[in-house]
């Protein structure tokens, strides 16, 4: 059995997970931040600020899905890991990369637009729906990163 | 310092923003038939804040405040001036100390009292010494409050150079600006010396202070004829008909600057941009309350009244 080729498909899947969770969480933290600063405030947008709080939690969702796929297709969950040659373990590992990329600097950026968007909420309650749709609109790239992970993932012969 | 670390304080401050006083709250205070109800009026609205009270907020909210202390230093240098008069003629300096400030009363009396400097902050302590050394010596109370009125403004600018922040860099420029202007008018007026010019200007890169000093000594027309031809004619208009409209003015371009922050989402800027517009606010206040006890009508209290952010 080739080790080499399961451990880079192992590490692709800890990537997928790793950095896409570093983003969402740098993200949730920061919108986190600045919602605390208007809660302080005015403890009745709260829910308000919550949602956009939620909205870069997604990477790190995406990154958690691929990485079970990925150990799912490698047979890692059911127990018999494929016998995988370097080429395909290193097929894995790149196709973590879109979601572990994106995922990791798009959690930050819409971490970014969504602690603005508090501001809206802060101001201009009446028109936070502006500052999520934003804030949403950072997801789109991620989205399109977990598709493209998902499909190099589903198209790597075994 | 990232500027992401202010997102907390920026929430709260753009959260607070919403409960300062609108142009129609001014109006509505103007416009009180009594005193008394204007009083009842102004403690609903404000609820009796001061800017020692917004300085507060905004230390606990803001994860440093090296930044913002710049806002202070008028105060702080104020105080220096308040205390080392009212030590010389033995009265208590504490009737003269104003807050918010960066330097305690007890740092600046022990200051005095030590002859050591020790204990001020570093942009304090050689204006505290020639201070002392100019007022004891010439006992000339006016030249010793020009020599720390110009330290104010050169710590003013050494410090927000230091700091690099543009916004920052802007309001030590503005009021470095109108603090000239008015020295170099007031001195035009009163035909002072070269030597006391030299002490009172500091002078900066949009005004320097050699032609300040020259435009101020050829007197009052000269020095409005200079000005005018400078970016800030609109000052030598206003110094020309009104120089009660020329101080709202100088208020009015700091405020006018801190409006440039309210669209930023992260940093210091909204919360200096925040005090800035709580100074204003409160300034308006005290127009309204002490022409409304002097019985100043109404028009030219609306006149007088500061720009407001929001």
């Amino acid at each position: 059995m080739n080790s080499l080729g399961i451990a880079l498909a192992i590490i692709g899947a800890a990537c997928a997970s790793l950095f896409a969770g570093i983003g969402s969480a740098k993200g949730v933290g920061l919108v986190g931040e600045a919602a605390a600063g208007v809660v302080s405030v005015d403890p009745n947008k709260f829910s308000k600020v919550l949602i956009l709080q939620l909205l870069p939690g997604t990477q790190g969702l995406y990154g958690l899905l691929t990485a079970i796929l990925m150990l799912s297709r490698i047979g890692i969950i059911g127990g018999s890991p494929a016998d995988l040659s370097t080429a395909q373990g290193l097929m894995f590992l790149g196709a973590s990369l879109p979601i572990a990329i994106v995922g990791l600097f798009s959690g930050i950026a819409q971490g970014r637009a969504a602690a603005a968007g508090v501001g809206i909420v802060a101001k201009k309650p009446d028109h936070s729906g502006k500052g999520i749709i934003m804030a949403a609109m950072v997801e789109t790239y991620a989205i399109l990163a977990l598709l493209v992970s998902i499909l190099l993932i589903y198209n790597i012969s075994i | 310092m990232s500027t992401t670390e202010y997102a907390s304080a920026v929430a709260a401050v753009k959260t607070l923003e919403s409960s300062l006083l609108t142009r129609s709250d001014m109006d509505q205070l103007i416009n009180t038939p009594t005193l008394s109800e204007l009083k009842t009026l102004l403690n609903s609205k404000t609820h009796g804040e001061t800017l020692t009270d917004v300085w507060e907020m905004l230390s606990g909210y803001a994860p440093d405040c090296e930044a913002l202390k710049i806002l202070l230093y008028k105060n702080d240098f104020h105080n220096l001036k308040a205390v080392l008069k009212a030590m010389l003629s033995g009265r208590d300096p504490a009737h003269y100390y104003i807050s918010p400030s960066n330097v305690s009363l007890e740092a600046i009396k022990n200051a005095y009292t030590s002859k050591s400097p020790d204990g001020l902050p570093a942009y304090m302590r050689i204006p505290a010494d020639e201070a002392y050394e100019l007022a004891t010596r010439t006992l000339d109370g006016q030249l010793s409050d020009s020599l720390i009125d110009t330290a104010a403004i050169a710590a003013m600018q050494k410090s927000a150079d230091d700091c690099g922040n543009e916004f920052i860099i802007k309001y030590a420029q503005l009021t470095t600006v109108c603090a000239d202007i008015k020295t170099a008018y007031r001195c035009s007026i009163m035909h002072k010396s070269n030597q006391f010019l030299e002490t009172a200007i500091c002078g900066s890169r949009e005004l320097d202070k050699a032609s300040l000093i020259r435009a101020a000594l050829s007197g009052r027309d000269g020095f409005l004829n200079y000005l005018s031809n400078t970016p800030y004619a609109e000052a030598a208009e206003l110094l020309k008909n009104s120089p009660a409209q020329f101080e709202k003015w100088c208020d009015d371009i700091i405020t006018e600057h801190a409006e440039t922050a309210r669209m930023q989402a992260f940093g210091a800027e909204p919360l200096a941009a925040y005090y800035i517009a709580k100074e204003a606010e409160l300034k308006n206040i005290r127009i309204i309350s002490i022409c409304r006890e002097c019985g100043t009508d109404r028009e030219t209290i609306t006149e007088r009244m500061r720009r407001l952010y929001v």
